[in-house]
Formats: structure tokens, C-alpha cells, sequence
């Protein structure tokens, strides 16, 4: 069983993928804490599971209902866009995703 | 000089014969928390307008001679991660401001609808992340019993709102021991139902696979009160229980004693890692129990020593993916970035406290390509066998007992620096969220030092209504629940009324 563990490369790639900036002074703090946390976490590898081919689910033993597709009042555009940031008509601004 | 306790269930009786005004009582309340807030710091916002405007309603109702309904005029407060139309919610994070929701949780509107009166939103750790409410963006809550110990978390100020007599009622979220934790550190009485029997449309979600909407009262009997108005199936929530899932009035508990009821106190729950005095008090109400007619054996949960590592790498992993809504894009904040992907980055590092971005960067670690297998999908095995053990379990048991938390309540500020600890102090309340089952607490004595202790009882699936008669017949027998009240109700006496200093950790 390979080590898990956590580098400070690993942690950046986390921040990445979490599309969070961590400033220097915040990345040490973390950093050490996600390395207890994983070491102590990690002893769960080692249990022994009764048979594996068997499915894992959520909390309720009962399958989620379907319902008919219809349609249904929801919230109009200017409802949804009251909280916005930035909107411009019946749309959300955001920042430039693509280069000219 | 604190006011003298009333329940929930009294005001509605009161209101529905004429005795009391619902104006009068919102008025009580809203001057109660006028009072205590200076040192408790329970609420994040108080709704006076819409309190009195509902209660006026009230009243008008019943001078016209129209029905009113069973929480009629009862003041309630409602953890700040359930919406309500047309107020502010934060979750307890600077990310989510200035958002004002367009809509109104299920469980709001249902208490709505039974003529509750909303009073305002209790402070929490933000986005229901912390065991003390030290990690809201608005300053820690204390608890009401001793000022200087933590109210618990991450339903702080529900649980403190209530110990506070602020309101005999109030909404809490429990996704891990959100609710019966604190219940337990602030002296009062908390639920989780069977997840799904409260609709959680309209919550601000953590871990949707273990989020549950419960409740904080004084007593198992206003928890009773509170269940039958809101619970039952939502269209609007597809995880919430069709009717027939959820066990309706059992005949297993009988009304007036616990004879034959079976009760058992899982060794692993119960043993090494618990305060002395805590033990001494859950042994104790086991006694008591047994005196009121019920069994009592010891009995092994094997899975639960693996539950705290298996409750935070499944929280974690669905936090990761519930918080990525907060983008700056659609509500909330947003820090300016040249490029969507820095504007993203700068917002969320800016918005989210750090014990926010250390669970989305944990839950982010626990899905990676590479460990999501040996982590995330281990824990969701053991969650499935840890399942199947309270199944077994409750062939032969009617309730299960343990503490509620290992330790009795903290001082502020005393643990903020090692979230591992912290996080296996949650050791005997996540098994129950990860089963699905309904847990409940209960006061059940207090340290030497008047610190509260909190006994947890669970049931099987779908049996919230055993449960509660359990808790109901328990307190109608002993005075716990009404000591812990009492040493609750001299807060505007007990500091100087400065307002709460927020940890610098």
C-alpha cells in the first residue's frame, strides 16, 4: 500500500482544481493541517471490507422518486439575476473567458 | 431578572384560547433577545417586522373566529443556511453578502403555514462547517449556561438562542451532530430526524447525502409539536420520505412507561475517549431508564470506530462540489480577476473562511484521480456497512444510548488551532447521519463546574415518533431539561454586556 501524503505541490494543484488562491501566508497553515488530517484519515485503507462487488449508496434505502416532466412555475429572469454581481439585460456578466 | 420558561406548546394553547396575545409574545421575545444578544451574539439578524406583521395576522385570525393553526404565535428562530423570502442569508460566510433570498425554505413556510411567528437567523460556522460556532464570518456565539464556554456548533445560536430564552424554538441543520451537539453543550433538547423526513428545499447545502433539517426546544414534547407541522414529503426535494416511509404513532413504546423497551449502549460509543463525568451521566439516565420499565444491555457497533474518517472524507468530497456554486457569478461577492478563471479563485479565497477552504480542499484531495478509489469510495463502503450494523442492531434494540459529545462545552477559542481533534469530537454523533437514522438529545445532568451534558438516543429509520416518546416520557420523569433552563436564564446577568470579541485564529 503506497503512502498518501501531501506535498506543498499537491496542495497547489488542490488549490487548482479548487479554484482557490491560497496566499503564502494562508498555504503553510493548510498545508499542515490536510497532513494530519490525511495520515489519521488514511488508516481506512487498511480495513478489511466484506465483499466489494457490492454496491455503495447514499443515506436512504429508498430509491429517489421520478415525476413527470412537466413544466412548473419558477423564478423569473429578474429574480434569478437580483443577487448578481454584474448582469446586463437578462444575462450575468462575467469576466473574459476566451481571447479575442 | 429572567423571564419565567415558556414552551411552545403552552403559547400555542395560550394563543388559541385568548390568554395570551401573539402580539404580546413576539414582543416578549423580541425584547428577551434585545437583552441577551449583547452577550450571547445568537442572532445574525432579527425580524422584527415580519414577526410583529405575522403576528397582528394571528391575532386578527382569531378575533374573526377563523382556525389557527398548532404553532400558533410561537416565536421561532431559524439557522441562517434556511432561506426565507425576502430576508438576507449568509450561512454564516462573508461570500454569500448581500444576498436576499427570492424564496422561502419548505420547513419555513410549513411553520409559517402552522402560524409560527419567525423571529430571525440564528448564527452558525459558516456554511454549517465547525463544532462551536467560532467559524462564522460574524463572531463566535457563547454559550448562554457560562459565557465563556463555546455554545457548541454548528447550530450554535439555535441551540443558544433557546438556552437563552429567546424563543422556546428554533431551526437547526445537522449534517454531522449540528443539532444535538450543541442541544447537548447549551442544556437543551435537539433532534436530526430520518433524513428525508424534513424537506431541505431551501438549504444552504454542505453534504447532501447527510444534510438534515432538525430542531432545538426545551423539551422532546415542542420537538414532537414542531416535527408533525413540518415533516413529510416535498415535491420540491426529491430525497424527502413519501408518505409510508416514515413510521407514523409506534405502538412499540407504550404511552405511559418504558416497559419493554429494549435499550442497548454500544460498547464503542460508550467507552474509552469520554470525559469521566459525561460517562457518569449517561450511566446514570440509563439507570433512570431502566427504572421507568426499560432493558438496558451493553452491545457492539463494530463500524463506528471507523465513522469520523468515513463522515469527513463523503462531507468533505459533496462539500467540494456543493460549494462550487460560489463562483461570483450568480450571487454573493465577486473580486475582480482579469480572466473568469482568476476572478473564481479570487472571490472564493476571499470569501471563504479557512475552515471552509480547508474542507473543500480535503473534499477536493478525497475525489482526486488516484485516491478517489482508496478514499472517498472506501468511505462510502464502510458508511454502507456501518448501515447495515445499526440494522442488525435494531432487531434486538428499540434505542440506542450514548453521549452526545465526549466532552462537555469548552472555553472559547481553546481548540480553534487543531481541526483533527476537533473533528473527533464529532465521533458519536456522525454514525447517525451516516445511517440515515434519527438521533435525539436530551440534557441528562451536568459536570461539577454546571457545565450541560447531553445524552443521545437513535432509533431505527423512520422511527422519529418512538424516539420522541422516549424523550417525552424520559423528561416526564426526570428534571434535567428544566435545570439546565434554569441556569441558562440569568444570561443578561451573567456577563457585562460586551459584545463578543471573533477569535483571531
Amino acid at each position: 500500500m503506497s503512502d498518501i501524503a501531501i506535498d506543498r505541490t499537491e496542495l497547489q494543484r488542490l488549490a487548482e482544481l479548487a479554484r482557490l488562491h491560497l496566499p503564502a501566508d494562508r498555504e503553510a497553515a493548510l498545508l499542515g493541517q490536510l497532513q494530519d488530517i490525511v495520515s489519521a484519515f488514511a488508516a481506512i485503507r487498511a480495513i478489511e471490507l466484506p465483499d466489494p462487488a457490492e454496491p455503495a449508496a447514499g443515506a436512504g434505502a429508498a430509491p429517489t422518486p421520478l415525476r413527470p416532466d412537466e413544466p412548473e412555475p419558477a423564478l423569473g429572469p429578474d429574480q434569478v439575476l437580483a443577487n448578481a454581481p454584474q448582469r446586463a439585460a437578462d444575462s450575468f456578466v462575467v469576466p473574459r473567458v476566451v481571447d479575442a | 431578572m429572567s423571564p419565567e420558561p415558556i414552551d411552545a406548546a403552552t403559547i400555542a394553547a395560550d394563543v388559541q384560547s385568548g390568554r395570551r396575545t401573539a402580539r404580546a409574545v413576539a414582543e416578549a421575545s423580541l425584547a428577551r433577545i434585545a437583552t441577551t444578544e449583547p452577550a450571547i451574539h445568537a442572532f445574525l439578524g432579527v425580524t422584527a417586522d415580519r414577526a410583529l406583521a405575522a403576528a397582528d395576522a394571528i391575532d386578527d385570525r382569531r378575533a374573526n373566529g377563523e382556525p389557527l393553526g398548532p404553532l400558533a404565535g410561537v416565536p421561532i428562530a431559524w439557522k441562517d443556511n434556511l432561506v426565507c423570502a425576502g430576508e438576507i442569508a449568509t450561512a454564516g460566510s462573508r461570500l454569500l453578502e448581500p444576498f436576499r433570498a427570492p424564496y422561502s425554505a419548505t420547513v419555513l413556510e410549513r411553520l409559517e403555514a402552522a402560524g409560527a411567528v419567525l423571529i430571525g437567523r440564528t448564527n452558525l460556522d459558516e456554511f454549517g462547517m465547525g463544532s462551536t460556532t467560532e467559524n462564522s464570518a460574524f463572531g463566535p456565539t457563547r454559550n448562554p449556561v457560562d459565557p465563556t464556554l463555546v455554545p457548541g456548533g454548528s447550530s450554535g445560536g439555535s441551540a443558544a438562542a433557546v438556552a437563552a430564552l429567546d424563543c422556546p424554538l428554533a431551526i437547526g441543520t445537522d449534517t454531522g451532530g449540528s443539532v444535538r451537539q450543541p442541544a447537548a453543550f447549551c442544556g437543551v433538547t435537539g433532534i436530526k430526524p430520518t433524513y428525508g423526513r424534513v424537506s431541505r428545499y431551501g438549504l444552504i447545502a454542505y453534504a447532501s447525502s447527510l444534510d438534515c433539517v432538525g430542531a432545538i426546544a426545551r423539551n422532546a414534547a415542542d420537538l414532537r409539536l414542531w416535527l408533525r407541522a413540518v415533516e413529510g414529503p416535498d415535491p420540491a426535494d426529491a430525497t424527502s420520505l413519501r408518505r409510508g416511509e416514515a413510521k407514523p404513532e409506534t405502538a412499540d413504546v407504550p404511552r405511559d412507561d418504558l416497559t419493554g423497551l429494549r435499550v442497548g449502549l454500544p460498547w464503542q460509543l460508550n467507552g474509552p475517549g469520554i470525559d469521566e463525568e459525561v460517562s457518569a451521566a449517561v450511566r446514570t439516565a440509563a439507570t433512570e431508564l431502566e427504572r421507568l420499565g426499560a432493558t438496558v444491555e451493553e452491545c457492539s457497533l463494530a463500524a463506528v470506530a471507523h465513522a469520523v474518517p468515513t463522515y469527513y472524507l463523503v462531507a468533505t468530497a459533496e462539500a467540494s462540489s456543493n460549494l462550487a456554486r460560489y463562483d461570483g457569478v450568480r450571487y454573493g461577492q465577486r473580486r475582480d480577476g482579469r480572466r473568469l478563471e482568476a476572478m473564481m479563485a479570487a472571490t472564493r479565497s476571499h470569501g471563504f473562511g479557512h475552515e471552509v477552504q480547508l474542507r473543500v480542499l480535503l473534499g477536493t484531495f478525497a475525489l482526486r484521480a488516484g485516491y478517489h478509489e482508496e478514499l472517498y469510495g472506501r468511505a462510502t463502503r464502510i458508511r454502507d456497512l456501518l448501515r447495515r450494523e445499526f440494522e442488525t442492531a435494531f432487531a434486538s434494540y428499540d434505542v440506542l444510548l450514548s453521549p452526545t459529545s465526549p466532552v462537555p462545552p469548552f472555553p472559547l477559542g481553546s481548540r480553534l488551532d487543531d481541526p483533527l481533534a476537533m473533528y473527533l469530537c464529532d465521533a458519536l454523533t456522525v454514525p447517525a447521519n451516516l445511517a440515515g437514522i434519527p438521533a435525539l438529545s436530551l440534557p441528562c445532568g451536568s459536570t461539577a463546574t454546571g457545565r450541560p451534558i447531553g445524552l443521545q438516543c437513535m432509533a431505527a429509520h423512520g422511527n422519529d415518533d418512538a424516539l420522541l416518546r422516549v424523550g417525552e416520557l424520559f423528561q416526564r420523569q426526570t428534571d434535567h431539561h428544566r435545570r439546565t433552563a434554569d441556569l441558562a436564564g440569568d444570561v443578561d446577568g451573567a456577563v457585562d454586556g460586551n459584545p463578543p470579541e471573533a477569535p483571531t485564529a
